[in-house]
């Protein structure tokens, strides 16, 4: 991007606060190095070069004050749970955040809240990796980085209710938005924890945002990640996870916004009887342009790994998919499922499906199945048979293929949005809940 | 009600219907029996407006209409129901949602407004216990893991449902013990009514006990080469379909 250059020059030259040393760092390893390229494998199905020439400037504590109380009513319509944090541009709202009945042993802080305290600062500083140990995206994260949210579980604390973090791109011109979200969850502690990214019509800033998981033994962890930006964004998102023993992550990442967006959910299986699901559903028409790398590392023995990730494009829309899973030498008696099935609604659009696999150990059970497919043509002549609008069953049938990826998500906003993206304002779930109630009496 | 004259079609280049003439009046009950390979499920697939059933002659009024002009949808909008052979499972939609999906679906085809969730949770419940289907099938994917004789029950309870003006059973009791052949002939004969008509295409006899036909028509290469009283079908238990073929032939 042209604009980065000046961006990094100031960092490098004075990053404030107590990250400094680590963004400067950070600032000149990206100048270095520079933004991916399609020259590079990660990169290969995805250009940046949209973006190259967009005046992004990077938001500051300011912009967050671009969505009011009033704007804000409406993104939180969905929003059910007591438990919610709200970022906008990507700093911290604590106006428009509910967090004052957080169980025992549960906090939820704002980055900089956090950072501008010494020795919260020092700990945090800590968990943040150097620049040439992660990807370039991550580094400029880093680089820029000055607010989010640090989310703490003691060990045993149990969140009651999921966490909701609204994350809001609102700015009428191009910002460059970065947050990092910090989630450790101590031994044995459980939480469900949702991210929603939203934005308002039109924006087209674009957000970089790192999500680190911290799990220590037996903790649990639920994790909903949903990009419903409007499409004129660009998303770089990462998800990076530490599983220790015994513990467990279920992650999703649904996508549906964006102009472009590419996410990385990258699971390590630190120590034995680590277990990870991810799951995922990407959803694109017109022009848009969705990219998903998972890895999954098994690096001890007895960890289990299970994916699932469907993509639906329509329009002359583009998805990617590139599955890798690692099973390092150690790692004996592991098991490792992934599949990934697409559905192509318009000859125009295009997928680009590649699971990887890197085993180094023998004693092991891995599978990996990826389809590419259309509508069933039996079932859309079944149910316009009924009556059903060929759009409709269309629609219906496509919502069908989405819904067994997000089966499990028990949450009603998040469910709300997944159906009002394929059946428009007719919520399945309505019709179901209204119907189990007086057919049980 | 309904006109068939001459009707040829074909399923992937092969000629499957030879010029088949039925006319079938409001109330009445007509029985499509024949061999294997006659061309019944194809009738019943052609009427519907299945793709890859080619009409290459020959014309379906229904009420006035040419059938064959409309879409599967609109057809259904017409009155015309289909109970399939095979019923297709669609996982990740449920049952009741798809029904109120073509409800109001047939609603707005015919300029009737919509009805509300809960008259039609109400219509939905009187049916379902008329047809005698497990409630806990309603909000379950429709056809998904039910077995062959909840699938029927299935197609007739959508059939009460929608309330067609022609319904069409494509071997409704195949696949069928005595007690499922029972229930879905009493879901059938309790929709019989002096306007609707039924075309119920079957291979044997034992179904026609249960839901009386008016008239029996023997399918032979794709065409009508007997009709008769509900007589005939007991003649065919009793003598089988070759005394026929062969006389087609």
């Amino acid at each position: 991007m042209q604009v980065l250059g000046p961006i990094l020059d100031r960092i490098e030259a004075d990053a404030p606060g107590a990250l400094g040393g680590r963004r400067s760092a950070a600032a000149a390893y990206v100048r270095e190095h520079g933004l991916p390229q399609l020259s590079d494998e990660a990169w290969k199905y995805t250009s940046l070069a949209a973006l190259r020439d967009i005046a992004y400037r990077p938001a500051t504590s300011s912009d967050a004050q671009s969505v009011s109380a009033e704007d804000f009513a409406a993104f939180a319509r969905g929003v059910e749970t007591p438990y919610r944090a709200v970022l906008v541009n990507g700093h911290f709202r604590a106006d428009l955040s509910t967090l004052g009945r957080l169980p025992a042993g549960c906090t939820v802080r704002s980055l900089a809240a956090v950072l501008a305290s010494a020795p919260d600062a020092q700990a945090i500083a800590g968990l943040i990796p150097e620049a040439k140990s992660v990807p370039a995206f991550t580094a400029l994260n880093t680089a820029l980085l000055a607010d989010g949210l640090v989310i703490e579980l003691a060990a045993g604390a149990q969140l009651d209710q999921p966490l909701h973090i609204v994350a809001i791109a609102g700015s009428a011109t191009p910002l460059l938005l970065t947050a990092r979200i910090i989630v450790r969850a101590g031994a044995g502690a459980h939480a469900r924890i949702v991210e929603e990214y939203l934005g308002t019509a039109a924006d087209n800033s674009l957000t970089n945002v790192v999500t680190d998981l911290l799990l220590e033994r037996d903790a649990v962890i639920h994790h909903h990640r949903l990009q419903n930006e409007p499409d004129t964004t660009a998303h770089i998102g990462r998800v990076s996870a530490h599983l220790g023993a015994g513990s467990e992550l279920y992650t999703d990442s649904v996508v549906f916004g964006g102009a472009l967006t590419r996410v990385d959910i990258e699971v390590s299986l630190a120590e034995r009887g680590a277990r990870a699901r991810l799951n995922g559903l990407f959803a694109a028409t017109g022009s848009q342009h969705i990219d998903h790398h998972t890895v999954i590392d098994h690096l001890v023995g007895d960890t289990h790994s299970e994916e699932l990730y469907r993509g639906i494009l329509d329009g002359r829309s583009r998805g990617v998919f590139n599955g890798k899973i690692i099973v390092r030498s150690k790692a004996q008696r592991i098991t490792a499922r992934q599949a990934n099935n697409n559905l192509l609604l318009s000859r125009q659009a295009e997928i680009d499906t590649k699971p990887e696999f890197e085993i180094y150990a023998d004693d092991v059970s891995c599978a990996h199945g990826a389809t590419v497919g259309e509508l069933d043509q039996a079932a859309l002549f079944y149910l316009r048979s009924r009556g059903i609008a060929e759009t409709e069953a269309r629609a219906l049938l496509t919502y069908a293929f989405a819904e067994q990826v997000v089966d499990s998500i028990p949450l009603q906003s998040l469910r709300r949005a997944i159906e009002e993206r394929f059946l428009g304002k007719r919520a399945m779930s309505e019709l179901t809940e209204s119907l189990i109630q007086p057919c049980s009496q | 009600m309904l006109e068939i004259k001459d009707l040829h079609a074909e399923v992937g280049g092969t000629e499957i219907l030879r010029g088949l003439d039925l006319v079938v009046r409001p109330g009445e009950t007509h029985a499509i029996m024949g061999p294997n390979g006659s061309g019944k499920s194809t009738l019943a697939h052609v009427l519907a407006g299945r793709d890859g059933y080619s009409v290459t002659a020959g014309s379906v009024d229904f009420n006035g209409k040419s059938l064959l002009d409309l879409s599967p949808e609109e057809r259904a909008g017409e009155g015309v129901f289909l109970a399939f052979q095979y019923p297709i499972e669609i996982p990740g939609v449920n049952n009741v949602y798809m029904l109120k999906a073509a409800l109001n679906g047939i609603r707005t085809y015919r300029g009737e407004k919509e009805l509300s969730a809960a008259e039609f949770l109400k219509l939905v419940k009187a049916r379902v216990k008329a047809v005698g289907l497990d409630e806990t099938l309603l909000s379950r994917p429709v056809n998904e893991g039910f077995s062959g004789g909840e699938k029927k029950r299935n197609e007739v309870f959508q059939m009460s449902v929608l309330e067609p003006r022609l319904a069409v059973l494509d071997e409704t009791d195949s696949g069928l013990d005595i007690d499922a052949l029972k229930a879905v002939a009493a879901g059938v004969n309790a929709l019989r009514d002096s306007e609707r008509c039924f075309i119920v295409v079957t291979h044997y006899q034992r179904l026609l006990e249960h839901i009386v036909p008016d008239y029996v028509h023997v399918l032979s290469k794709g065409r009508i080469v007997k009709s008769g009283g509900k007589e005939l079908a007991f003649e065919l238990e009793a003598r089988g379909y070759d005394w026929l073929t062969g006389e087609a032939a």
